[in-house]
């Protein structure tokens, strides 16, 4: 991330002394603001799905849930703790049926908990590469955006995008297997 | 697919009003925990967009889809979808900006802009995720997933191409 923000901003910001240097503290900004409002937004949604998880965890839902997708885990990333193991499900299951909102307060939790153990240097990966290659099944902000233009068939773009989803976790799965050791 | 939350949501209810969870107690002390959450996010995020607008504005994006056009057409990915393909792992909602201009541009059903909904959908902002993930980890080396996500989500576009084709 450190090289990819220095190479980028760099160079952006030498090419607008040239082109407009009034750009480049304004866009700077509009880019803070707009991160800002994002922040307010998600304020929100964390505070309805951590209330909602909160729930889920008191009366020990969480961890019913988790057991069901522990054989799944337990291919995908080894030997995971429980705890790691619940968020972890719940961040899939999340992603899958494209709840976005609940995706990410899980996802952090659950590479937090990972980070409290040794050797989950795998599991993390393969837990980002999975989060970043989408598993999403109904792609819902693009099904609203066709029917809000009034396309003739939004949904027939369901299983086109399904299959290429899979394929890009599926390739990405591989991928850590072969690239990244187990610990 | 409307039903899915709603159901969720009622079923969990009921079932803490079965065990006798406290629901009002349960829920604030979660929901207690959104904004912390939310500012260990913000300097990420400010991060992201700050370097996404600078980018942008700057049109050294704009010139790296015409320098990788050439490319991109090779792989039988359409020119005019080149900047949706470049701009995905960097930011969410400016994908969604350029999809609906392909959507309004080409008309919504489209070959292009089918193939761009599907190249949409099916990837996800790789730089969000490696950067708002992990807010509350320590350091970690991720050049390597990093590198496998883009891959297969690239891979993913290609075939988007291709499977809109004979879809």
């Amino acid at each position: 991330m450190n090289i990819i923000f220095a190479i980028t901003t760099t160079f952006s910001i030498i090419a607008l002394i040239f082109i407009n240097p009034d750009a480049v503290l304004s866009s700077m900004l509009e880019g803070g603001e707009k991160a800002l409002e994002l922040t307010i937004k998600l304020t929100a949604v964390y505070a309805v799905w951590l209330g909602v998880f909160k729930i889920m965890e008191n009366c020990k839902l969480d961890r019913k849930f988790a057991k069901l997708l522990k054989p799944v885990n337990k291919y995908l990333f080894g030997e995971l703790p429980e705890k790691a193991n619940d968020y972890i499900s719940l961040n899939l299951s999340a992603n899958i049926l494209g709840m976005s909102g609940a995706t990410t307060p899980f996802g952090i939790k659950a590479i937090a908990e990972l980070d409290k153990h040794k050797n989950t240097d795998y599991a993390v990966a393969m837990f980002f590469v999975i989060n970043a290659t989408s598993v999403q099944v109904i792609p819902s902000s693009v099904l609203a955006l066709r029917s809000s233009l009034n396309s003739s068939s939004p949904a027939d773009i369901i299983l086109p995008t399904i299959l290429a989803t899979l394929l890009s976790t599926v390739i990405g799965i591989v991928l850590v297997k072969v690239f990244i050791k187990k610990d | 697919m409307q039903y899915v939350i709603p159901i969720l949501f009622a079923f969990i209810f009921i079932f803490a009003i079965i065990k006798k969870i406290p629901l009002y107690d349960s829920f604030v002390e979660g929901a207690k925990g959104a904004i912390p959450f939310a500012l260990g996010i913000f300097p990420y995020l400010a991060c992201i967009f700050i370097l996404n607008y600078l980018f942008e504005e700057s049109g050294i994006s704009a010139f790296l889809v015409k320098l990788l056009s050439p490319v991109f057409s090779f792989l039988q990915i359409p020119k005019e979808l080149c900047s949706l393909v470049l701009i995905k792992p960097f930011s969410g909602s400016g994908a969604l900006g350029t999809l609906s201009e392909i959507y309004t541009t080409y008309g919504v059903d489209s070959y292009l802009s089918r193939c761009a909904s599907v190249i949409y959908g099916s990837s996800e902002t790789v730089f969000y995720i490696s950067s708002v993930y992990f807010v509350n980890a320590k350091k970690r080396n991720l050049t390597k997933p990093i590198i496998i996500s883009l891959f297969a989500s690239f891979c993913s576009c290609c075939f988007a191409c291709l499977i809109c084709k004979i879809m």
